[in-house]
């Protein structure tokens, strides 16, 4: 008796055991995994909120946060991770990884934040430190593009990694000039405006954030794709033409819950701004913004070979931007960034 | 007392005898350990090597292509640069418990109030997940070297102040009722019976210490500020450049266990000399 019932427990497990493993894959299989490279905050609404319209079209989506952009990149080439949000260029120049960029979410948006008790100008800066976020990174080309252009040399950069952290070094006074984020730049200009200043930083439209997926997933997951990549254009439109109606979207489909009600102004603030500095490109990138990374990653030795000589098909995977592109027409926009 | 000692004596040249006769067995049927050391790893490196030419993942690089890397990065400079930015506030801080660790454990030994203040802060120390505590310490202490040489301590000293502790702690009671019935006084007792018999186990503790340290100063620099070999890993990996990223990992690797295999053979030499070169690496 004993023996017959330790058999029928045994069976009912295994039955149990795969068929939730299979739940589990086919779950797995019908919902799209997406993958930041930081914990969400304000600055990701445009994508949460498109993501809940694909959503309402019928998409599962879940969003997972990782710590970097190279364990995203590591999660989308094993398979584990469906789209990618950070860029992948120097990992599909290296490693000729089968994977390609659709959509360009946010152009990058770092400004030259200094203590105005030490420097006032660029010239000033010739011969001194400055605090950068990684070798290789973004803020460190924006910086090298800056020693071009000001015709001037840093004595040391310093890698300081996290805006949070520089600006929390800033106001220690730790470090005298870095690059800041969007939000923490004018955190630290409005809580003290004698203090801290940011230099003129000129225009270039790079990105900060774009979508990417292997090319397996993008030729399988058409559809998916085609209404995510719809709806996150849909949403940055709907930013750039009224910024304040970001907070109210957040509220209503109760998105980044456990962030306080107050931050709704914060919310409209950072949003206005964005919008004023195009930093949600309506039109999704494609060519323009790829010629566009092309000419600062290879500028500051983050890409190899000439800007003009690389082939945007080699990176890029237009197909899906162009078809949403047809279906919602063009936007004809000029911004100017600035951190104010 | 006197068959007790005979008794013991018997005992240590047998054991000693017989791990000699085992060993000399060994080395008839099995052949050199140099031999079996050496099969070992070539088994590692050769799976490691087809992995990286299946290869398992795109961002795994083989075994031979990481040689490469490794020899390219000693030769451009890449290892001496990133080592003389590592090496000081590791060194910094394993200074500091070598000398404070050690006197704070021997003092927790020697005095049942300092230990009774001291044992719980040393246990959840030592329990505290540190990569958690690395943040807190940025914002307190800032992104400098003092953060990194805090991180370096923060991982050894408990290490090192209880395995001095405990050292001091089996003291043999015997030998301090020897000492007392020779009319000897505390200080003759710590300098003469307690610290000579607890040199062994605060010396193993010093090495577990530097252990400690070079995982502290790993986690610092990949968690503070990326210098050193933290900017070496960082800088690779946020580069696609893989092979370079594992070879920088192998060197710290290569060079904590060269340290330690050192400290290991000097501690049996000093210490424990009846166990030869052998113990030391099998232990």
């Amino acid at each position: 008796m004993k023996r017959i019932l330790h058999g029928i427990l045994v069976a009912v497990f295994a039955v149990a055991f795969t068929l939730s493993l299979g739940a589990f894959r086919a779950a797995a299989q019908d919902t799209v995994r997406v993958a930041t490279a930081d914990t969400l905050g304000a600055e990701d609404l445009v994508l949460l909120i498109a993501f809940e319209k694909a959503k309402a079209r019928g998409l599962k989506i879940e969003v997972t946060p990782f710590k970097s952009d190279d364990v995203v990149f590591q999660a989308i080439v094993n398979g584990q991770m469906d789209i990618g949000v950070g860029d992948a260029y120097k990992m599909i120049q290296t490693l000729k990884a089968p994977i390609r960029h659709f959509y360009q979410l946010r152009r990058l948006a770092y400004f030259p934040v200094v203590n105005k008790e030490y420097y006032k100008t660029w010239k000033d800066l010739d011969g001194e430190d400055i605090a950068v976020h990684s070798r290789g990174s973004g803020t460190e080309a924006l910086a090298r593009l800056m020693e071009s252009m000001h015709g001037i040399k840093f004595k040391r950069m310093t890698y300081v990694p996290g805006s949070e952290v520089r600006a929390i070094s800033m106001r220690r006074g730790n470090i005298k000039a870095t690059y800041l984020d969007l939000t923490r730049t004018r955190l630290l200009t409005t809580e003290d405006p004698e203090r801290f200043g940011v230099l003129p930083a000129g225009n270039q439209s790079a990105s900060d954030e774009i979508l990417y997926a292997t090319t397996d997933f993008l030729k399988e997951s058409e559809d998916a794709i085609d209404i995510i990549v719809e709806e996150v254009m849909r949403a940055a439109r709907r930013m750039n033409a009224d910024p304040t109606s970001m907070a109210a979207e957040r509220e209503r489909l109760d998105l980044l819950a456990e962030l306080p009600k107050e931050i709704n102004e914060e919310i409209t603030l950072y949003h206005q701004q964005a919008a004023m500095a195009g930093l949600f490109p309506p039109n999704g990138g494609g060519k323009g913004a790829a010629s566009a990374d092309f000419e600062f990653l290879t500028s500051s030795g983050r890409l190899e070979g000439d800007a003009k000589s690389l082939d945007v098909g080699e990176f890029w995977e237009l197909g899906p931007l162009n078809k949403a592109l047809a279906k919602m027409g063009y936007v004809n926009v000029e911004y100017s960034i600035s951190a104010r | 007392m006197k068959t007790r000692k005979t008794d013991k004596t018997v005992g240590t040249s047998q054991i000693g005898s017989g791990t000699k006769t085992d060993r000399s067995f060994a080395s008839v049927v099995l052949g050199p350990v140099w031999l079996w050391q050496l099969l070992s790893l070539c088994t590692v490196f050769g799976i490691w090597e087809i992995a990286g030419r299946i290869p398992i993942s795109l961002a795994f690089p083989s075994f031979t292509a990481t040689c490469a890397a490794f020899f390219e990065m000693i030769m451009d400079g890449s290892f001496a640069t990133a080592y003389a930015s590592t090496l000081p506030p590791l060194i910094i801080g394993i200074l500091i418990v070598s000398f404070g660790g050690v006197a704070w454990g021997v003092f927790m030994g020697l005095s049942r109030g300092f230990e009774w203040t001291c044992m719980s802060l040393l246990v959840i120390l030592q329990t505290a997940p540190v990569a958690a505590i690395v943040p807190l310490i940025t914002y307190a202490y800032g992104i400098d070297m003092t953060s990194k040489v805090i991180v370096v301590v923060i991982m050894s000293a408990p290490l090192v102040i209880l395995n001095s502790y405990k050292g001091i702690r089996s003291t043999n009671p015997s030998l301090l009722q020897m000492c007392r019935s020779f009319q000897g006084n505390r200080w003759q007792e710590i300098t003469k019976i307690i610290l000579p018999q607890a040199s062994g186990m605060i010396f193993a503790g010093l090495r577990l210490g530097i252990s400690g340290g070079f995982i502290g100063i790993v986690l610092a620099e990949l968690l503070i500020t990326p210098t050193g070999i933290g900017d070496l890993i960082t800088y690779n990996r946020a580069s696609a450049l893989y092979a370079h990223m594992f070879a920088a990992i192998a060197s710290i690797i290569i060079f904590s266990t060269l340290t330690l295999t050192v400290l290991q053979r000097l501690e049996h030499k000093i210490f424990r000399p009846e166990l030869g070169t052998m113990s030391g690496q099998v232990n």
